[in-house]
């Protein structure tokens, strides 16, 4: 099993690199380059002649990728080009602001759809069971920023006026008003919950349908332990993964998240980047979020392979 | 905190105006209301203190307090407020001697004398003297880190600035300079002390820098010696960038923020409907205009320029490009300018006379022609889309090609035959030296005219204003006949604001927010 995570982690690796050269030459790709998207307007040809020269934008293509990926193996990911400061300066209080909302999101999330779950397979073709299907389809569907415009119109500037439809603070101090953090974690709940609770559903009715369960109430345990002890520990195994993987997604998620409520985040950082050509931090963001998606998407094979004593003892 | 009435011990000969007599003199002319507004200073009726929250858009990481550097909207919403100049634009676009008492040239505009007013104080307590002038004109013009205006100072001759006493300083340029003051008005020439550093920002401005996060927001405190009197009123300023329409609109009606500059179009009703907040609707001097270019096929021929001009239905275009916010246009700028030609009729639409023009100039067969547009600003695609369907009447087709606005100000900016562009509010020698005289760094017609830049050049050396004007007059009427620009409209600035923040003007300068004037405001709760 070893093997097979190092194998794993060296794949890993390899995706990173594809994803960071693949993500550079795509910048290139973009019309006008940082200093251009900078001076904007201002641009006279002598501008930016002195601003290239300072970026070191001249240089050729491969030395531009080559320096950036040698500080790389030295934890350096370069100056950002706009905040005119080391990337790792710009972007730590941004890092930190989205994982707090992430935390909050997962933590919100995981428990209420597992629970939702299980309740809708014991209450299985009855109306909650019905209505959870239903409205976990239609979440499902539609994409997460319109899910936060609805939220947005419904508790905030519409219909109810409960909380603040933007976040208003800076990155460095999210937790002053928690108030403003309702909405964002809500879509993010929203968005990250319908798959869990699909899969909670399923499982949970694999289970209620096995033979063990079926001895476990012949033997005449009380149901609230047939459930609690036998049936719900069992289930929770291959629910692990898809809960994995739906937190891998926020990672990615969380961009149109952030700049629909303002949430000075990473996504916001990324969007910002992006304006403004300032490639060491689209790189930086990007690979951030490759990396969560790898380690994610690695625990969830490695929860998986635990779970499976087939798989376990064959791979060993 | 209102404050009580005075006790009146006099005699009951002199009563107090009645409401009645108010009224009327608000009624007699708007311009009264700021006056009255404006004297009241510290001790008249409404509530000093508080903070105000701005959202303000755009910005990111590369925001800036640099007094001689912004560019971004949220960099000139806080160098207007940590910074003063020399002189300043009042909302009606004349000029306001600001840390200035006067400034004034000699004969014909080669020396200008600037005395500063008495007693002025930076954020860190120091006099502004003399010293700070000439310091604040050699970091805007130096060579190898210029400002933004450091341009309209080419002929400024930087070697020889000379300091007459503590407030005193001439300045010598090498041509004539006749429109200094509005250069001096501008928002990039604040003036700074003697070692200014921007990562600690003192200016001499109304609000004194506390805390700042580029591409997020920035806190602002009261400066206390501000030159003019009882004001600012508010505490605290508090800036907050917002690079999406849809949040900064959100906050507003949310309650998170108490004024948003740039409203989009489509969000006026959202906010007219609701009874706390109003909108601040302002007429200015932005102009969105259609560019061609005068020497190449088909703009090369003045026929067809007045073509395109004459198929122009302008009302339309401002009703649906601008959902009615702004006004038309006459095919020339700086509509504020003293000298602005008014006797010159307004052009309509006249699909027949454009038709009988085309046919002139050989296009009797119709005409195609790309216009290149782009989200440049709230209104440019909407314009060149009306556009397209005014031309077909007129037999020309519009191909659009809309690009995004960093593809537009890209490498082929100035270059395209057919474009758009947008200018804020310029007087008119200063616009024709940014965007029409041949050595102009935004010259997208190219136009090179030989009659109007003698015109240009005979005007930058006429002191007299009058004089001046009546120049500018002609030079205006020969971009009439045969420019390069369709101006079509100027737009309106609309922001809005929740009813409690008053002291906010409509201003023509368009600058949001009477040129993010927060010094003037007052919160009542």
């Amino acid at each position: 099993m070893i093997r097979l995570i190092l194998h794993r982690l060296f794949y890993g690796l390899v995706t990173l690199f594809v994803v960071s050269l693949v993500v550079f030459l795509a910048t290139q790709a973009l019309p006008g380059d940082a200093a251009q998207a900078m001076l904007g307007r201002e641009a006279t040809p002598e501008r930016l002649a002195a601003l290239r020269d300072q970026l070191r934008l001249n240089d050729p293509l491969a030395v531009q990728y080559g320096s950036w990926i040698a500080g790389i193996f030295t934890f350096d990911l370069g100056m950002s080009y706009a905040a005119n400061m080391p990337v790792a300066d710009h972007l730590a209080p941004r890092v930190t602001a989205s994982l707090s909302l992430m935390a909050i999101a997962a933590l919100v999330a995981t428990p209420i759809s597992l629970l939702l779950g299980a309740y809708s397979a014991l209450r299985r073709d009855r109306a909650l069971d019905h209505g959870t299907s239903m409205a976990t389809l239609i979440l499902a569907a539609i994409p997460e920023f319109a899910v936060g415009i609805l939220l947005i119109l419904a508790f905030s500037t519409g219909w109810l006026q409960l909380f603040p439809a933007v976040y208003a603070g800076s990155a460095s101090d999210v937790m002053r008003d928690p108030r403003q953090l309702v909405l964002p974690v809500a879509t993010l709940v929203l968005a990250v919950s319908p798959p869990i609770i699909r899969m909670m559903r399923a499982s949970m009715i694999e289970v209620l349908e096995s033979e063990y369960v079926q001895q476990a109430r012949l033997k005449g345990l009380p149901e609230r332990t047939v459930i609690l002890r036998h049936a719900g520990p069992n289930a929770i195994g291959p629910v692990a993964q898809v809960i994995a993987l739906q937190l891998g997604w926020l990672a990615g998620g969380v961009v149109a998240i952030e700049f629909l409520f303002r949430f000075p985040g990473i996504g916001l950082a990324l969007m910002d980047a992006i304006d403004t050509r300032d490639i060491p931090v689209i790189q930086a963001v990007t690979l951030l979020i490759a990396v969560v998606y790898i380690v994610v998407n690695l625990l969830a094979d490695v929860v998986g392979l635990a779970a499976n004593p087939k798989v376990r003892v064959s791979s060993r | 905190m209102p404050s009580l009435p005075l006790p009146d011990h006099r005699p009951h000969s002199t009563p107090a105006p009645s409401r009645r007599t108010v009224l009327m003199a608000g009624a007699a002319g708007a311009a009264v209301l700021p006056a009255l507004s404006a004297c009241g200073g510290g001790d008249s009726g409404g509530t000093e203190g508080g903070r105000l929250r701005v959202g303000v858009a755009g910005g990111s990481a590369k925001d800036t307090l640099d007094a001689h550097k912004a560019t971004d909207n949220t960099d000139i919403a806080r160098v207007y407020n940590l910074y003063d100049g020399l002189c300043g634009f009042n909302p009606d676009y004349s000029i306001e001697m600001v840390l200035a008492e006067s400034v004034e040239p000699n004969d014909d505009a080669t020396m200008w004398t600037v005395k500063l007013k008495e007693g002025l104080k930076f954020h860190d307590g120091s006099d502004v003297t003399a010293d700070a002038v000439i310091f604040t004109l050699n970091r805007i013009t130096d060579p190898d880190d210029p400002g933004s205006t450091a341009e309209q100072f080419a002929t400024l001759d930087r070697d020889n600035m000379e300091k007459v006493d503590e407030l005193t300083v001439e300045l010598p340029f090498t041509d004539p300079y006749v429109n200094l003051l509005e250069v001096f008005a501008e928002y990039g020439v604040g003036i700074v002390p003697e070692g200014y550093d921007p990562q600690n920002p003192v200016g001499a401005g109304p609000f004194k820098f506390s805390e700042f996060t580029p591409g997020e927001r920035s806190l602002f405190v009261k400066h206390e010696q501000y030159w003019r009197d009882g004001e600012p009123h508010i505490d605290e300023l508090e800036i907050l960038n917002f690079p999406d329409e849809t949040a900064r609109v959100n906050a507003l009606v949310g309650g998170q923020v108490d004024v948003i500059s740039q409203l989009p179009h489509s969000q006026i009703k959202v906010v007219e409907a609701d009874d706390n907040l109003d909108i601040l609707d302002s007429e200015t001097g932005m102009w969105l205009p259609f560019t061609m270019r005068v020497d190449q096929e088909p703009f090369d021929d003045v026929r067809v320029r007045q073509a395109f001009r004459l198929i122009v239905d302008r009302e339309e275009m401002v009703e649906q490009a601008l959902s009615g916010y702004g006004s038309v246009g006459n095919d020339m700028y700086s509509r504020f300018d003293p000298g602005y030609n008014d006797d010159l009729p307004q052009r309509e639409q006249d699909i027949e006379e454009a038709k009988k023009l085309l046919a002139e100039a050989g296009y009797s067969d119709g005409l195609e022609v790309e216009l290149v547009t782009g989200e440049i600003s709230p209104g440019a695609v909407g314009a060149a889309q009306v556009f397209k369907e005014q031309a077909k009447k007129a037999g020309v087709t519009v191909d659009l090609k809309q690009v995004t606005s960093t593809e537009f100000f890209g490498d082929n900016y100035l270059q395209w035959t057919f474009a758009q562009d947008y200018w804020s509010s310029r007087n008119y020698l200063a616009q024709a030296a940014q965007g029409s005289m041949p050595d102009a760094a935004y010259n997208e017609t190219h136009w090179d005219d030989e009659e109007w830049i003698e015109l240009i050049q005979k005007a930058r050396g006429t002191v007299d204003d009058d004089e001046r004007a009546e120049i500018l007059k002609e030079a205006m009427e020969i971009e009439y006949e045969r420019g390069g620009y369709i101006v079509w409209g100027f737009v309106n600035t609309v922001d809005g604001f929740h009813k409690k923040v008053k002291g906010l003007e409509p201003s023509v300068t368009g600058h949001p927010l009477t040129s993010y004037g927060f010094r003037r405001v007052r919160i009542d709760d």
